[in-house]
């Protein structure tokens, strides 16, 4: 008896909690519905689902927010600010993690600096100076920017990384006459692939959602990433339900595909990074 | 030990970038606080004008006190929820990947879409939000939730809290991942109830957790602007206008780069003060 | 290598020579608030027109919202990615023409001899004239006048008492009166009946040499605002739910509100709507015909680093022929700059244009320069703050635009 009371209490705080969940996820759901059905519909009943697909709604955001073109841009910067992170970082992580001295020491604190600030605070220099470099509204510009920004992170991850790695493995490389950097190149890069991995999840999320630099630095509709798209696309003034959900939807489209396919890599990811 | 200069070598690239897109911004930063710069044209050196301006108008220091109240609000919420919700998937294994999925699903999407669509549920005509209690029979709680001033910025708040509760829900989860397990089954033979399980076991074995989710949400919401930007401008009068969108408005609507300067440099020393101290304190209490 | 260079000069040479022969083809880089659905301002028309009569030059017109404008066009401008021609106003042409970014147009330009003197000294910056105007464009009051015929009103009202009466009549019959947002329409109301009342120039109350909190004028204005509420004109505290550029036009087009002060750009989408019957009319004051506050919105302006001047040059010219421009007045439901008289005003808007000839126009002061423009969103800002509590003292109103006026210099 009192186990069946038991596993039907158990069975019953299972489904709440499941009841909780799927309400979270309502205002996906929301955006999902909305987004075919019309203005005129909308405003009727706001909350029916829809009766017919407005996939108008679709082909109009398609063309206007130049979807494809954006998407590709953002792909494009997100694997070269990877690349570019992950390179930099890991060599200037190599001898952070394995020296103690003042010059570590220093550097390390300018890297921690760099994760505390906010971009806010450099975002007026950076304007003048891309302006003065003639980096605005330029592919490497906005590479270089995001770069500055994800690089703290990267050479902090990487120095837990490298530190990690057992010291009798290095020591036994240079035992065998390897210069530092063949230790680098032979030893310690073929081992950070899954830091890398991680590091790729945050630059991606970043490069996806991060609307501060495209929105300052890039104005050429060709070179915008999606984030800014849909922002240019739906206009500040103007909130027109018709408009809104598609260009949500699509907005959010690949990073949402990539979870529900990854979803338990990418959650392990972004959280084992926090916690070590 | 890798040898002096090959660490001078191997760290130059980055203390290059570095050097010019963080170090040498702040400094300018600090310059250009002192000057009435307008973004195009020479400056003048105005001295700490911009600086008393930003004590003398009661605007600033308001601005300020929203960034506080929005920042406190975000980082109890969505901590206690994360905390809670991790506690009670800890305890129902079935369920526990699914959910965790799920409630990181909002954090996949970006400020943009997330503002949008927050936006627009909150609207007071045809919105979600309004349209669900008035078919709940609850129309009296009906209003213009961004429009209101002593809402708006819990409305704000609450979106921000949803979009990243499942990632704090997810940290405190892998702690609980960490907690050795003969600890905790040896607390249940014991036949110490789930409750005090929670309140005596696993809070105190969690700290370093607790410290990491405080720390990052802290810094995350301090300096966030997105989601007033999009969904309010900062109205209604001032009553979602953090620093950071202050310093936006100032920048683009107004050209005054200038003093766009001073309040950066007053971000970032608070930034940098709240970061150190809640670094200090959580620290010390984990070793308590 | 050696014959390849030079196959590639003969080449280019032979390209120089061609385009000399048969006229280059440029494409004009256009930007504009304006030309996109809600407010297409004939710009498609026009634009399709000037192609098929320079058919050497080619306009992409791209559009970008006014808000936008500020932040986006400045890093072109800078970047060396300017575009040749971009619309205007006059607190964007004194940033941007100050600081060099834009072309002299010239006072020595055929249309600037056709504009009004009074216009021509607030157009001009330091002896440069860096806009070519497109239209004077008139913010008033809209009616519905159906809605205000079931309370029994038959004419619009323009003064203050007849629009106190309206209100209550409306009120009584469950309508509601008016849109009243502190974002614009609040503004509008109190500017209008400030200004015509003041003794103070509207340009001495922008630099700060008289004091809003000290002018009866304006402070009399914000107890008007007072006596619209007592009068059921509008519920304050819900005002602030309302966005006055997107929720309140649809409130308004759907009839679910009588009245709202509003720009007449928005006349050609309210007539496409079916069943909306409406008029546009002065804002209400003391004097009888209500105050026409007339808006010197937009006008083109040519960039300084744009590499296609002289195709620009032609194409700015070209919209201040009068015939040109006659297409984007009557889109927009404007009045011609110039001293030709000529007007795009439909007969919904008979009601502004008699304000007009009674002689009671007064210029929006922050498009003529007269107002610093961080001002403007204090006034929104304020005005969005004391509608949310009334009984706030109207000199704490004004004395935040004070403040704005002094931080801005």
């Amino acid at each position: 008896m009192l186990q069946l009371a038991r596993t039907t209490g158990r069975f019953a705080l299972n489904a709440a909690i499941i009841g909780l969940v799927v309400a979270m996820l309502l205002p996906v759901f929301y955006m999902i519905a909305m987004s075919f059905r019309t203005a005129t519909e909308i405003a009727q009943q706001p909350l029916a689902l829809p009766t017919s697909f407005a996939w108008s709604n679709y082909a109009n955001a398609l063309e206007a927010m130049n979807y494809l073109r954006s998407v590709l841009n953002s792909v494009g910067i997100t694997v070269s600010v990877t690349v570019i992170v992950a390179l930099l970082g890991s060599i200037a992580a190599f001898p952070l993690a394995r020296n103690t001295g003042r010059y570590s020491r220093l550097f390390i604190m300018l890297v921690a600096l760099g994760l505390a600030t906010p971009n806010f605070v450099t975002i007026t220099p950076i304007y003048v100076i891309f302006r003065d470099l003639g980096l605005l509204d330029t592919y490497i510009g906005i590479i270089l920017a995001f770069t500055a920004l994800n690089l703290p992170l990267a050479v902090f991850f990487y120095v837990g990384f490298i530190a990690a790695i057992p010291k009798e493995l290095l020591e036994a490389a240079k035992l065998d006459n390897c210069k530092d950097w063949q230790v680098f190149w032979y030893v310690i890069r073929p081992l950070l692939g899954p830091a890398t991995a991680t590091l790729s999840l945050f630059v991606m999320l970043m490069v996806w959602n991060d609307f501060t630099y495209p929105l300052l630095l890039l104005t050429d509709k060709d070179k915008f990433t999606v984030t800014i798209s849909v922002y240019r696309f739906v206009g500040n003034q103007n909130v027109q339900p018709d408009m809104l959900f598609p260009a949500a939807v699509l907005g959010s489209l690949p990073l949402l595909v990539m979870f529900i396919i990854f979803q338990r890599r990418i959650v392990a990811g972004l959280t084992a990074g926090a916690v070590k | 030990m890798v040898s002096r200069s090959s660490a001078v070598m191997f760290t130059l690239p980055a203390l290059i970038v570095l050097s010019v897109f963080f170090v040498y911004p702040i400094l300018l930063t600090f310059q250009m606080s002192f000057t009435n710069f307008t973004g195009v044209g020479v400056s003048e050196n105005i001295g700490l004008k911009n600086y008393e301006r930003i004590i003398g108008r009661s605007r600033y220091p308001e601005a300020l006190w929203v960034t506080v109240k929005f920042t406190v609000f975000v980082v109890t919420v969505q901590t206690l929820a994360g905390l809670i919700m991790a506690a009670l998937l800890h305890r129902l294994p079935a369920i526990r990947n699914f959910s965790r999925a799920a409630l990181f699903t909002p954090a996949m999407m970006s400020f943009v879409v997330v503002g949008y669509v927050w936006q627009f549920i909150y609207s007071p005509f045809s919105g979600g939000l309004n349209s669900m209690l008035n078919m709940l029979g609850l129309d009296w709680l009906a209003r213009g939730w961004l429009g209101d001033p002593s809402t708006a910025l819990y409305a704000i708040a609450v979106a921000h809290v949803w979009m990243f509760t499942g990632y704090t829900t997810a940290i405190f989860l892998a702690g609980y991942a960490n907690i050795p397990r003969d600890i905790d089954e040896a607390a249940r033979l014991d036949n110490v109830s789930s409750f005090q399980r929670f309140r005596y076991l696993e809070i105190p074995l969690l700290a370093p957790v607790f410290t990491i989710n405080i720390i990052l949400s802290t810094i995350g919401t301090l300096k966030t602007f997105e989601l007033p930007f999009i969904m309010t401008r900062g109205g209604p009068d001032g009553a979602t206008r953090t620093l950071s969108l202050e310093i936006i408005e100032q920048l683009f609507g107004n050209y005054r780069f200038g003093f766009a300067s001073a309040l950066s440099v007053v971000m970032l020393v608070i930034v940098v003060a709240v970061a150190v101290i809640q670094n200090w304190y959580l620290r010390r209490k984990e070793e308590l | 290598m050696k014959q390849r260079s030079a196959l590639a000069a003969a080449s280019s040479i032979l390209a120089v020579t061609a385009t000399m022969a048969f006229g280059q083809s440029v494409t004009l880089d256009v930007t504009a608030w304006k030309g996109n659905e809600a407010e297409p301002a004939g710009l498609a028309e026009l634009i399709e027109k000037f192609e098929s009569e320079h058919p050497d030059i080619d306009v992409e017109l791209s559009y970008i919202g006014r808000l936008d404008t500020d932040t986006i066009i400045p890093p072109r401008l800078q970047g060396g990615n300017p575009p040749d021609v971009m619309m205007t106003d006059m607190p964007l042409v004194e940033v941007w023409g100050n600081a060099g970014l834009l072309e002299n147009l010239g006072t020595d330009s055929e249309w600037y001899g056709r504009i009004p003197e009074s216009l021509q000294a607030a157009l001009t910056l330091n002896g440069n004239a860096f806009i070519m105007p497109l239209e004077v464009i008139g913010m008033g009051n809209f009616a519905n006048m159906d809605l205000l015929a079931q309370a029994g009103v038959d004419e619009m009202p323009t003064t203050l008492d007849e629009l106190k009466s309206a209100c209550g009549a409306l009120a009584d019959e469950g309508i509601n009166p008016m849109i009243f947002t502190g974002g614009f329409q609040a503004p509008l109301f109190l500017i209008a009946n400030g200004l015509e009342t003041t003794t103070n120039a509207a340009v001495s109350l922008g630099s700060g040499d008289a004091k809003f909190a000290e002018d009866a004028a304006f402070n009399q204005g914000i107890d008007l605002i007072r006596d619209l509420i007592d009068a059921r004109c509008f519920d304050p505290s819900l005002q602030a739910g309302l966005d006055p550029w997107s929720t309140a036009l649809t409130e308004f087009q759907g009839g679910n509100f009588a009245m709202m002060p509003q720009g007449a750009w928005n006349i050609a989408a309210f007539k496409q709507i079916d069943g909306l019957n409406f008029a546009f009319g002065p804002i209400p004051t003391s004097q009888p015909s209500g105050v026409a506050l007339d808006l010197f919105g937009i006008g083109w302006s040519i960039a300084s680093g744009s590499k296609n001047k002289d195709a620009a040059r032609t194409y700015v010219d070209w919209f201040a022929q009068p015939e040109n421009l006659q297409v984007m007045l009557d889109a927009e439901s404007a009045y011609s700059p110039f001293d030709d008289g000529a007007s795009g005003t439909p007969a919904e808007a008979a009601p502004y244009d008699a304000a007009r000839s009674a002689g009671g126009i007064i210029n929006y002061p922050f498009a003529l320069l007269q107002w610093p423009k961080p001002l403007e969103g204090e006034i929104w800002d304020s005005l969005t703050g004391f509608l949310l509590d009334p009984s706030k003292p109207s000199e704490d109103v004004l004395t935040r635009w004070d403040e704005a006026v002094e931080d801005a210099f």
